[in-house]
Order: C-alpha cells, then sequence, then structure tokens
C-alpha cells in the first residue's frame, strides 16, 4: 500500500534510472539514441504511473456495484 | 555535439567533394565508390543532351546485352525452365573486368543468335506439324465422307444439276450398272477440301451459297482436338470441310474464298488407294517431324537451362555496369589532361573511407598517378543524410514519410522512437493484447532471416515495422498493467485500497458502496475495485481524459524545447527570442496552469476541505470568458493568479508577431549599410568564376538572412571554391540565398503566429484521442467478451464444454483480428497523426532534400526490373 508520498520516492527512483541511462549507455555511434530513447521511455512510463496513482489519491467517488455475489463481499 | 560525432539527433555533415580521375580508371573508380555508396554525384554536364555524353555508346551496347538477357529471360518463361535466383545477401559478385563484360556481350550476343534459330526452327516445325496434322484429319474426315458419297452420287447430282438434270439423267443411268466405283470427275464434279476455323464456318457457307447462287455441295465436321497455332500458342478449334462443286471457274472461285477466309486446302485424292497412300505418306512424315520437334526442344531447353544458372548473375552485372556509366556519364571530361572530374556530396566523416579507396583503386591499377579528392566550400545546401541501422530503421520511415527533415535540423525520428510506440499503448493499453502482439514480434525478429524472403505486400510492411512492433508491444504491456486490462479483466496484483461497506442485513443484489480501507493506495495502476463497478467509466474518464492532456502537454511541451536546439544549432538566436520564447510563455501560460490545476486539485483530499471541489474545463473556459468572477475558487488568490497568467499570455502575441521580422530589417539595413562599404572585398577569386556567378553571390552576402547559413567566407584558404556545374547550367539545387523583403517575412510571421496560438488549443484539444481510443478499446473488449467466452462459462454439462470451446476460439480470433489488427491499425495512425502534427509542427521544418547516394546494393534493391532475378 502506497501512501501520497510515494510519488517523490518514484521520482527519485525514475531520476535515478536517467542518470543512469544516461552514463551506462553503450558507446559508439548509437549513444544518443539509447540516451534518448531511454530517458523519455523512463519520463514517459513515470507520468503514465503518477497520473494514475494520483488520480487515485483522493477519489471524489466510490465504487459502487451491486451484483457483489454472496460471500464475495469482504474480499 | 562536438562536429566529428555524429548521432541521429542530427542529419551527418556533408561534404561537397570534388574528384580527379584519370580517365584509364574512371569506371574502375565509380564501381568501387558505388560498392561503398557514400557518394551523391552532381550533374556536371546539365546542358549536354543524353546522346551528346562521353560514354553513350558503351551505355547503348549495355542496354542492348540487358534486352538479350530479357529476351533469355522472356524464352525461358515460355519453356518453363527455372532461373536461379541470385540471393544477395549471400552471394557477392566480385566487380568484373572490362574484358568480362566484354566476353559477356559476345557470349550473350552469340546464345542470343543461335536461341533465335532454334526458335525460328522450332516455329517452322511446329508450323509443319500443325499443317500435316490437318491434312491428316482433313484426310480421315473427307475419305470417310467420300466413301459415304459413293453410294449416293445421284442426289448429289440432282442437287449440283439441278437445271439439266433431267436431260442427262437417261444418259447417266446407263452407266450406273456398269461401274462400280465411279469417279466423280465422270460426273464433272470437282471438289475442294480442307480446314477452316470453327468460328468462321457459318460465315463462310453463306459467302459460298451466295457467290454460287447454291451450285454447291458442302460437307463438313468438326475435328474433335483442338489445334494449336504455333504462332501464338493458343488453341483453335476448327472443321474440315468438302465442297463439291460443277466447273472449274466455279472450284477455282471456291478456292479463292476459301483462302480468304483463312482456310488451309488440302489436296486430297479421292480414289481410296491413292488416299490411303497419302495418309500413310502424311503419318510417316509427321512422325519425322515431331521427331525433330522433340529434339530441337531438348536442344532449347538444354540451353536454356544452362544460361538460366547464371542469368541472375548476369543481369546484376550488367545492370551495375550500366550505372557506372550512367554516373561516369554525370562526370566532366577534361580532353586534353584525360581525366575525369566528378563533383559529388558524401558524408564528411566518411571522406578518409573514399580517400583510401579511391587509393586502392589507383594502386591496383598501377598507375602513377593518384586521384585528387578535394573538399570544395559551397553555398549549396546539403542533403540531409539520416544514417540507420536496422533498429531505427522503420522509424526513421515513418518520418521520411512526413517530408525530408531541413539538413541538420533535429531529426524528429529521436524522440520518435519512444513517444510514437508510447502514444499508442496509451489508445491500445491492454496487457493480453500486448502479449499477443509481443509475441508476434518476438518471432519476427528471432525469424528475421527466414521472414525476409517473404514477398507477400501485406506481411513485408508488418515485417519491415517488426522493431516498431516490439516497442509498441513492449509498451502495451506497461500500459496494460496501468489501466489493469488483459483481455478486458482485470489483474489482482496488489490488494485493493478499497473494502465494500456492507451494511446489517445485506443481501445479495442489492447495491453496494465501496470505502477505502485507510491511508494506502493502489501502487500500481488502475485499483481492481473499480473494474466492474457501476460508475467504472464514470471514473476512468476523468482519469484519461486528465492524463490525455498531461501528456499531450508534456509532449508538446518537449517538442517545442527541440526549436531551441534547432535555433541554437543554426545560430538564430532571433528565433528564440522571437519564436521559442514567447511560444513557450504564451503555452504554459495556459495549458502548463491548466495541468498544475490538474495535478493541484488531484493532491487535495477535497472530504475534508471546506470547499467544495471545481470543474477544471469550466474554469479554464471562463478565464477567458469572464476573468473577474470566479464561481468555485481552487485556491487562495487564484484570480489574481489567472489575471496575471492571461496578461502573460497575451503579451506574448505582438511579440511574436513582430519582434521577428522588425528584427530581421534592422540586421538588413544594417548590413546593407555595411555593404556599401565593403562592395570591392566581396568578389571572390576563382579561376572559373564567370560574371552570372559572382552576380548570384553578390546578392547573396548582400542580405542579411544568411545568418548561421552556410555563407562562403572572402577568406578562403587556397580550396578551389568553382562550381563547375554553375557553367553548364545544370544548377538543379535551389540558390540559397534570396532578396530580403520584409512584406514576405512579416506575412510569414503573422500566419505562424496565429497558427502557433490557435494550434496550442486545438492540439491539446488533439491529445484527447488517447482517451477516446483507448476507452474504445477498452470497452470493444468487454463487449467482445460479454458476447463470446463469457456467458459460455456459466452453462453446465456437455453442451457447455463444447460451448467453452467454440467460443473460445471465436474469442481468439476476433480478438486477434478486430481487437488487435484493426484498433491496432487505428491507433497506430491515431499515434503518428499525433506524432507527425501536433509534435512536429512545434519545431522540424522539413525543407531538405534526401542524400541518395551512388550505391549498387540500394540500386539492385530498388530495381523492379530486377525483381524476378533476385532471390
Amino acid at each position: 500500500m502506497a501512501q501520497g508520498y510515494s510519488v517523490f520516492v518514484g521520482l527519485v527512483i525514475v531520476a535515478a534510472m536517467c542518470v543512469g541511462a544516461w552514463f551506462l549507455s553503450p558507446k559508439g555511434e548509437n549513444q544518443t539514441t539509447w540516451r534518448s530513447s531511454l530517458i523519455i521511455a523512463f519520463i514517459s512510463c513515470y507520468l503514465m504511473w503518477f497520473v494514475t496513482f494520483m488520480a487515485q489519491l483522493h477519489p471524489l467517488i466510490e465504487p459502487r456495484r451491486s451484483n457483489v455475489r454472496e460471500g464475495f463481499q469482504h474480499e | 555535439m562536438a562536429p566529428a560525432k555524429q548521432s541521429m539527433f542530427r542529419s551527418a555533415d556533408m561534404s561537397m567533394v570534388q574528384l580527379y580521375i584519370s580517365n584509364e580508371i574512371g569506371r574502375e573508380c565509380v564501381n568501387a565508390l558505388g560498392e561503398l555508396g557514400l557518394v551523391q554525384f552532381r550533374d556536371l554536364n546539365g546542358g549536354v543532351s543524353a546522346f551528346q555524353r562521353t560514354f553513350t555508346q558503351e551505355i547503348r551496347r549495355l542496354d542492348n546485352v540487358e534486352r538479350q538477357l530479357r529476351y533469355f529471360h522472356a524464352q525461358m518463361e515460355k519453356a518453363n525452365v527455372p532461373l536461379r535466383k541470385l540471393d544477395l545477401d549471400v552471394e557477392t559478385l566480385a566487380p568484373p573486368t572490362t574484358t568480362e563484360i566484354d566476353e559477356l556481350a559476345e557470349r550473350s550476343q552469340s546464345l542470343e543468335q543461335r536461341i533465335f534459330q532454334l526458335n525460328d526452327s522450332y516455329e517452322t516445325l511446329k508450323k509443319r506439324e500443325v499443317e500435316l496434322t490437318e491434312w491428316r484429319w482433313v484426310l480421315r474426315e473427307a475419305g470417310g465422307f467420300f466413301d459415304r458419297a459413293h453410294g449416293n452420287v445421284d442426289e448429289i447430282r440432282a442437287s449440283t444439276e439441278d437445271d439439266d438434270a433431267p436431260l442427262l439423267q437417261d444418259v447417266e443411268q446407263h452407266h450406273q450398272g456398269a461401274e462400280v466405283e465411279r469417279s466423280f470427275s465422270s460426273i464433272n464434279i470437282g471438289f475442294v477440301a480442307g480446314v477452316i476455323n470453327r468460328d468462321r464456318v457459318a460465315a463462310f457457307e453463306r459467302i459460298l451459297w451466295r457467290t454460287l447462287r447454291g451450285n454447291l455441295y458442302m460437307n463438313q465436321s468438326e475435328i474433335p482436338e483442338p489445334l494449336i497455332d504455333p504462332s501464338n500458342n493458343e488453341a483453335i478449334n476448327k472443321n474440315v470441310f468438302v465442297i463439291f462443286a460443277h466447273g472449274k471457274e466455279i472450284l477455282a472461285k471456291i478456292r479463292r474464298i476459301s483462302e480468304s477466309m483463312g482456310a488451309d486446302i488440302y489436296s486430297v485424292d479421292e480414289n481410296t488407294d491413292l488416299r490411303r497412300d497419302q495418309m500413310h505418306e502424311v503419318n510417316a512424315r509427321l512422325n519425322d517431324v515431331q521427331n525433330v520437334l522433340h529434339n530441337t526442344q531438348q536442344t532449347l531447353t538444354a540451353e536454356l537451362t544452362q544460361i538460366g544458372q547464371s542469368l541472375a548473375a548476369w543481369m546484376v552485372l550488367i545492370t551495375k555496369e550500366k550505372a557506372a556509366y550512367q554516373t561516369l556519364n554525370l562526370f566532366s571530361f577534361d580532353k586534353q589532361r584525360r581525366t575525369l572530374i566528378a563533383e559529388g556530396w558524401c558524408p564528411t566523416n566518411d571522406l578518409p573511407r573514399i580517400r583510401t579507396t579511391l587509393q586502392d583503386v589507383t594502386n591496383r591499377a598501377g598507375l602513377s598517378v593518384s586521384s585528387i579528392i578535394n573538399e570544395i566550400r559551397t553555398n549549396k545546401t546539403p542533403p540531409t543524410y539520416l544514417k540507420t541501422n536496422k533498429f531505427t530503421e522503420a522509424f526513421q520511415t515513418i518520418i521520411n514519410a512526413y517530408g525530408t527533415a531541413t539538413y541538420q535540423e533535429v531529426n524528429p525520428a529521436l524522440p520518435a522512437i519512444v513517444t510514437f510506440p508510447f502514444l499508442f499503448a496509451v489508445m491500445f493499453g491492454d496487457f493480453g493484447h500486448a502479449v499477443i502482439m509481443l509475441s508476434a514480434a518476438l518471432a519476427m525478429i528471432y525469424w528475421e532471416k527466414p521472414l525476409k524472403k517473404v514477398t507477400f505486400e501485406l506481411f513485408a510492411m508488418i515485417y519491415y515495422g517488426r522493431y516498431i512492433a516490439l516497442v509498441m508491444a513492449v509498451f502495451s504491456l506497461f500500459t496494460g498493467l496501468i489501466y489493469n486490462d488483459a483481455f478486458s479483466k482485470s489483474l489482482t496484483l496488489f490488494d485493493s485500497a478499497w473494502e465494500w461497506d456492507v451494511p446489517e442485513g445485506w443481501k445479495q443484489g442489492e447495491p453496494l458502496t465501496a470505502k477505502l480501507k485507510g491511508d494506502g493506495r493502489y501502487p500500481f495502476g488502475l485499483d481492481w475495485m473499480w473494474h466492474g463497478a457501476e460508475n467504472d467509466l464514470l471514473f476512468t474518464n476523468s482519469y484519461k481524459m486528465k492524463m490525455s492532456i498531461i501528456l499531450g502537454w508534456a509532449h508538446m511541451t518537449y517538442s517545442l524545447c527541440l526549436s531551441y536546439f534547432n535555433a541554437r544549432h543554426f545560430k538564430k538566436p532571433i528565433d528564440i527570442w522571437g519564436n521559442f520564447v514567447p511560444g513557450m510563455i504564451f503555452f504554459q501560460a495556459i495549458f502548463g496552469y491548466l495541468v498544475i490545476c490538474i495535478v493541484y486539485k488531484w493532491s487535495i483530499d477535497w472530504t475534508t476541505a471546506d470547499t467544495q471541489p471545481p470543474g477544471l474545463l469550466n474554469m479554464l473556459i471562463y478565464m477567458f470568458l469572464q476573468p473577474m468572477t470566479l464561481d468555485i475558487p481552487l485556491y487562495r488568490g487564484q484570480k489574481t493568479v489567472q489575471i496575471l497568467l492571461l496578461l502573460i499570455a497575451f503579451v506574448q502575441v505582438p511579440i511574436l508577431l513582430f519582434l521577428k521580422p522588425f528584427y530581421l530589417r534592422w540586421e538588413h539595413n544594417r548590413a546593407r549599410a555595411k555593404g556599401y562599404r565593403g562592395i570591392g572585398e566581396r568578389a571572390r577569386v576563382s579561376a572559373l568564376e564567370d560574371d552570372e556567378d559572382a552576380d548570384g553571390h553578390g546578392n547573396g552576402n548582400g542580405n542579411g538572412n544568411g545568418l548561421g547559413r552556410h555563407s562562403i567566407d572572402t577568406d578562403d584558404d587556397g580550396e578551389g571554391v568553382a562550381m563547375l556545374a554553375g557553367h553548364g547550367g545544370a544548377d538543379d539545387d535551389d540558390e540559397e540565398h534570396e532578396e530580403f523583403e520584409f512584406s514576405e517575412v512579416m506575412i510569414h510571421q503573422v500566419i505562424h503566429t496565429i497558427e502557433f496560438c490557435l494550434n496550442c488549443v486545438s492540439h491539446t484539444a488533439s491529445y484527447l484521442r488517447l482517451w477516446a481510443l483507448s476507452l474504445a478499446h477498452q470497452q470493444l473488449s468487454v463487449v467482445l467478451w460479454d458476447m463470446t467466452l463469457g456467458p459460455s462459462l456459466t452453462r453446465p454439462g456437455v453442451v457447455g464444454v463444447i460451448a467453452i470451446v467454440v467460443m473460445f476460439w471465436l474469442w481468439f480470433f476476433l480478438s486477434c483480428a478486430i481487437l488487435i489488427a484493426m484498433e491496432g491499425c487505428s491507433a497506430m495512425l491515431h499515434s503518428l497523426r499525433l506524432q507527425w502534427v501536433e509534435a512536429q509542427s512545434k519545431y522540424a521544418e522539413f525543407a531538405g532534400h534526401m542524400f541518395t547516394p551512388f550505391s549498387f546494393v540500394t540500386m539492385l534493391e530498388e530495381d523492379d526490373g530486377l525483381a524476378e532475378f533476385r532471390g
């Protein structure tokens, strides 16, 4: 279970991954391609996770359903 | 960004080079450069027509050889002889010497003659065979008819000699008993026998009837087997006919008519014995002809089979040789010094390789004079050369499909490697579908080599984009997990943050509402408790819509930043201050603010707050419409902040509009003022320069628009500046500098400003397609599940088992066809649009022209004429 501060933990992890990607990308003529692709990928994925997490942090509505079967209501 | 290091970020540095090659090794040099594939030659003989060029003779000769080779191929197809195809990836052909080419030309010449002769005799023989066959049929059919006819001569005579029959009847009857074997000649009746096309029989009959006024007796029968016309190998049905008529003239007339109708007339003897002899003779001759035919056919096939072994290789050699001479024709030939002069673009980093290649050729030829390669300065725009590998190739192709990036501007394909598949995945997000797609992509990559040979077009296209599919699938796995969707079902990887709030005495069927367990939230992706909830869509729509806006904002901000790198690289500070900075402020003041509001609203716990949560969409709309009033505040001091932001945004519009054009005018005027003083110093010194050329450059240096462009320095360090092409008038590259015109610049800037400001709004809205498409995908997969596999799972008994099996396959195939193939296609197109329009319009200019080096490899790959020879 994650708390609200998790987004910052995630940010630090992703930032570290980006730094890692910058320095650990294989040398050679494709280095720029590696760096750019990895960093954009990390940031995009973080952004999506961040948005999903934030949207559920303080929800304005609750899930509601009337087809819950007997015995499953405490799951 | 050291100049020596090349990357995908920008197109490669290009140099204009001049080559001086000794005439003797011109062909070898071009061959070597063609194998290298790094030089794009310019046409230095633009004014010379194709027929007057130096190597036209050689090209003609090679054209002839190529025609002969194609003739062999056509013959092989006709004779069903298999062709050994050439796999260019495996087999490499050593560059041929001139003598080898000569030998090949001679050989194909003699082979052509031989095949031509064989074909000729084959056709003659075949014709003979058909004639003999027809004759045999005539003999057989007509003979049968004669045998039948002898029994009823009277009838015939009665019909042909209707008018004088009564007079002669008695005379004839005298002979009747005496002669058993009566001859038709005795009753003065002649006949014509032959073969005619079955379609023409009716017309033939009618014409004969009319011209002879019915004075004939015609008998015909169909030849049961179709006869083959040797000239075009078509099967024709024919009829045998025998016409009896009276009188020489009439018979002659019948013959003429038959010939004019395309019938073949054969001589048939009415005597049975003679006819039998004839039959024997025909059969014997037919046998002979067939034997000879068989032999000829065999020889021809043997010859063609032998040619088929090496035809593909010859074809490749000739195509290469022809391309080499065509390239040589672009060179300027100095008759006095016996040298060829070539000009072309090549990547600056590859200059040493080109140099060593040329040196190798010179050494091998044993020439004392080495080829000279000179880097020259030019004011022409170099071509855009974007080096790719097998991973980046497909990404680069989808960018190039939109346009060719300007020389050295930021290559849009670099960010597209991630953003394009990622935006696809946002729309396609389903873990299950992603797994199928990933397996397909991995399979295509694992069996890369064997699958390369598949020529089925649709598959070839998917195969070409296999690495895009791979990245797409990987991101789809991620987004599928974020959306918590696998084939429309959810994964319960973690404990939910919700639990059902069960009231006392709850019975099944009554609605339940969930409540939060505590502070903890679902750590990764969407909580699975939302899945199947009645208000699921209410929540996910709001979430996905906001996510689309945030992703769009991030994508566009990033793209806008790339325009800063472009301006800095081209050393145009005015583009930074006049376009990038005000544009960025305008965009962030409106949409950056919106994104901050979205995130801020999420971070507030509205259940404990004093105020109601405001609707962000209305907030943004009313920020423009009535900035002075605020219905529901989001935070304190919101009104002031919004008014301030609005003011900042609107102040950017005049800056965007006027700063750049007025700065350019000021700079132009200043340069001109300086230019008047410095006019004498501007002339460039060059041996080959003429007045016209100097004029053109005079204009160029006179305007101040040459900022960052490669304008020519007056102090050139001994390198030739001569553009030979300038003299030939073959200037296909557009002149770089044009007259500065303020009104044009102003109009351009007005359009840019309007476009930019409106696009900020419309492009942001355009990103909502991410929400729409992902909603559609998710809902479709829910519907598919509910209509096929879902209900069958609840059936008991044998029917249930059968239903599950049937429904599973139905569900699986529909999933693959509709949800993966069709939906994937549509998500890809939408993502492509976001990449092409929303992102690239922020920074890319697309005014370049592609680097098309002279390369044998690409030439052989792209030549359609060679398609049937490639393995």
